[in-house]
């Protein structure tokens, strides 16, 4: 399967001539890459996709797959697949007829059309499902449908938009190995939205974090947790300590920060309250200066070491309190 | 040991609720009973209780030559007038809901407002208008003051599935290689299909039934059945009336059935 690099450059997308969904993207994505577009509702993740799709069309800059610029191309010459939160199979078609329906519009002769649809269920694990309806299938089996639909065309870019939204959350880390594991093995390049910062780091090769249509930042999921370049995206991604010490606001991870004695301790102060997380209690600290923090402590017992009331000292390293720009 | 089941106590607003279906039921059925009385009642005038059961008024209606060309007439009028309010009342709801219209609320409304107005009124107003522009009263006349009445109903069963519809699977379409007119008939269309046609139902049996319109634009000889029955009942009210009505609703329902059971209205009508 061939991939496709995918080039926003300076998009800009405004709806009724005055909300700005997206405002001047430029994003850079490369073939065979897992990206994903991060952010609360209204950042512009979905209206990004969407341009990329063909839906929407942007009111400047220009959208480029595989070095061409199909800005003005209409969306069902664009050859992509998409995979849709709400799944959006035909409903009244069978599963085989909907995954055989891109095959259908590029005139695939009928031979091959059973053989690569059958092929694509295989690939899904949906094999003996043809002549179901999607009405008779659970959310997981109808996004796994979708998925195969998309795929049997063998696009170049495969967009998806929270496709695994409406799963319950056991379902979802199922499906969110099989995705990826799918997309390596076929090495298309993905573009992925979503709101769950857990699903973004797990399964994304790079991440661009949006807020009021703009891109925060881009990096790899490590950077993007470790290294927050802006207040948002240390709020946006996982629990966040912000220090204010003069100078630039600096994030501190809750996993940074070691309980020791309050003597001598950078910041002295007492246990709140501990929320028992299995793996690990995040407790809130209020120190006797300044406002509370949040302080993990990973145990390998069955418990956490300090409870509400007892007194603490905090301390961490310098290189772990990472400035953001303002 | 196992429990004794659980007996569900009484509950009042249960039976209040069966009561009241029992009660509407019967208001809308008891006058179909008592009209499948007299068709059966062989006494040549209306009266209760009745005195047996005969064929006869079945036979003079299917007898009667008026009669006869009264029916056929209305059923061809009203199955033309079925095709063309599905195809324009499914082309209009189509444009209000996608058109990206200017004042799409007051032209749904202008749409809907044969609706709201009394029928007698849009029969006087379109027999003066026919005259005036010296058009007379053919039988498309009648046709097309009959689509006009029968439109607004295929316009709202079809807004009511456009509604619930989710356009993401006509993009789904697109992105899979579909022109948007292949989208619009192999996506739109399918399933918009159950609302236009339970709209179609409606349209028949507006026309079949029309009355008041009717009144204004038939000629002699070319008389629907509804305006045929009027003219009889002012000279003879005997069972032929009752046989007739018995038919009209035996049709009207054998259109519904048939429908029902090609595309399944039930799981689609939200009105």
């Amino acid at each position: 399967m061939t991939s496709a690099a995918i080039k926003l450059d300076q998009v800009t997308k405004t709806f009724d001539g005055r909300v700005m969904a997206v405002d001047a993207v430029t994003l850079d994505i490369a073939a065979g890459e897992f990206f994903s577009l991060l952010g609360p509702s209204g950042c512009g993740k979905t209206t990004s996709l969407r341009m990329i799709a063909g839906f929407e069309h942007p009111d400047s800059g220009r959208v480029h797959v595989g070095g061409r610029d199909i800005t003005d191309l209409p969306v069902h010459r664009r050859d992509m697949g998409m995979v849709f939160q709400s799944y959006a199979l035909f409903p009244h078609r069978t599963v085989a007829e909907n995954v055989a329906f891109g095959l259908r519009m590029r005139e695939v002769p009928k031979p091959e059309i059973e053989r690569r649809v059958a092929a694509a269920l295989a690939q899904v694990a949906l094999t003996g499902f043809e002549t179901r309806k999607p009405g008779q299938l659970s959310g997981g089996q109808q996004q796994r449908v979708a998925l195969a639909r998309a795929l049997v065309v063998e696009p170049p870019v495969l967009l998806c938009d929270e496709p695994l939204g409406a799963l319950d959350r056991k379902l979802r880390q199922q499906m969110q190995f099989e995705l990826k594991e799918l997309q390596k093995r076929l090495g298309v390049t993905l573009v992925f939205v979503t709101h769950d910062q857990e699903e973004a780091l797990a399964m994304s090769d790079r991440i661009a974090v949006m807020n009021g249509g703009k891109v925060e930042q881009v990096g790899t999921p490590t950077e993007i947790y470790e290294r927050p370049r802006t207040r948002f995206v240390a709020d946006f991604i996982g629990e966040i300590n912000i220090l204010d010490g003069g100078g630039p606001l600096r994030a501190l991870r809750p996993e940074k920060i070691r309980l020791v004695a309050p003597d001598g301790a950078r910041l002295a102060g007492m246990v709140e309250t501990a929320n028992y997380l299995g793996g690990s209690t995040l407790l809130r600290v209020r120190p006797t200066t300044g406002s509370s923090m949040l302080v993990r402590e990973t145990h390998a017992g069955e418990r956490a070491s300090r409870m509400p009331g007892d007194a603490v000292g905090l301390t961490w390293n310098d290189s772990d309190a990472v400035a953001l720009e303002s | 040991m196992s429990a004794a089941p659980n007996r569900r106590p009484f509950d009042v607003g249960r039976a209040a609720y069966l009561t009241l279906n029992a009660l509407l039921l019967a208001f809308l059925l008891l006058p179909i009973a008592i009209v499948l009385v007299f068709a059966l009642n062989p006494t040549p005038y209306i009266s209760f209780p009745p005195v047996g059961v005969s064929l006869r008024w079945f036979e003079k209606f299917f007898g009667s030559a008026e009669f006869m060309n009264a029916l056929w007439l209305s059923l061809w009028v009203a199955s033309v007038v079925l095709v063309l309010s599905i195809v324009i009342g499914a082309a209009c709801a189509l444009a209000l809901a996608r058109g990206n219209l200017p004042g799409r609320a007051v032209m749904t409304a202008f749409f809907m407002s044969p609706l709201m107005v009394p029928a007698i009124l849009t029969g006087l107003a379109l027999f003066q208008a026919y005259l005036l522009s010296g058009i007379g009263r053919p039988v498309w006349g009648l046709i097309a003051a009959h689509t006009l009445v029968a439109v607004p109903y295929v316009i709202r069963t079809t807004l009511a599935v456009l509604h619930n519809f989710d356009r993401r699977i006509e993009e789904a379409a697109a992105v899979l290689g579909a022109s948007p007119t292949r989208v619009f008939f192999e996506v739109t269309l399918p399933l918009i299909r159950p609302g236009v046609f339970a709209g179609g139902v409606f349209a028949f049996i507006v026309s079949f039934d029309q009355f008041p319109v009717s009144l204004f634009l038939v000629v002699p000889k070319g008389e629907t059945l509804p305006v045929v029955l009027f003219n009889y009942m002012k000279f003879d009210l005997d069972g032929a009336i009752a046989a007739a009505s018995m038919v009209s609703i035996l049709l009207a329902l054998s259109v519904v059935l048939v429908l029902e059971r090609l595309i399944g209205l039930k799981a689609y009508v939200k009105l």
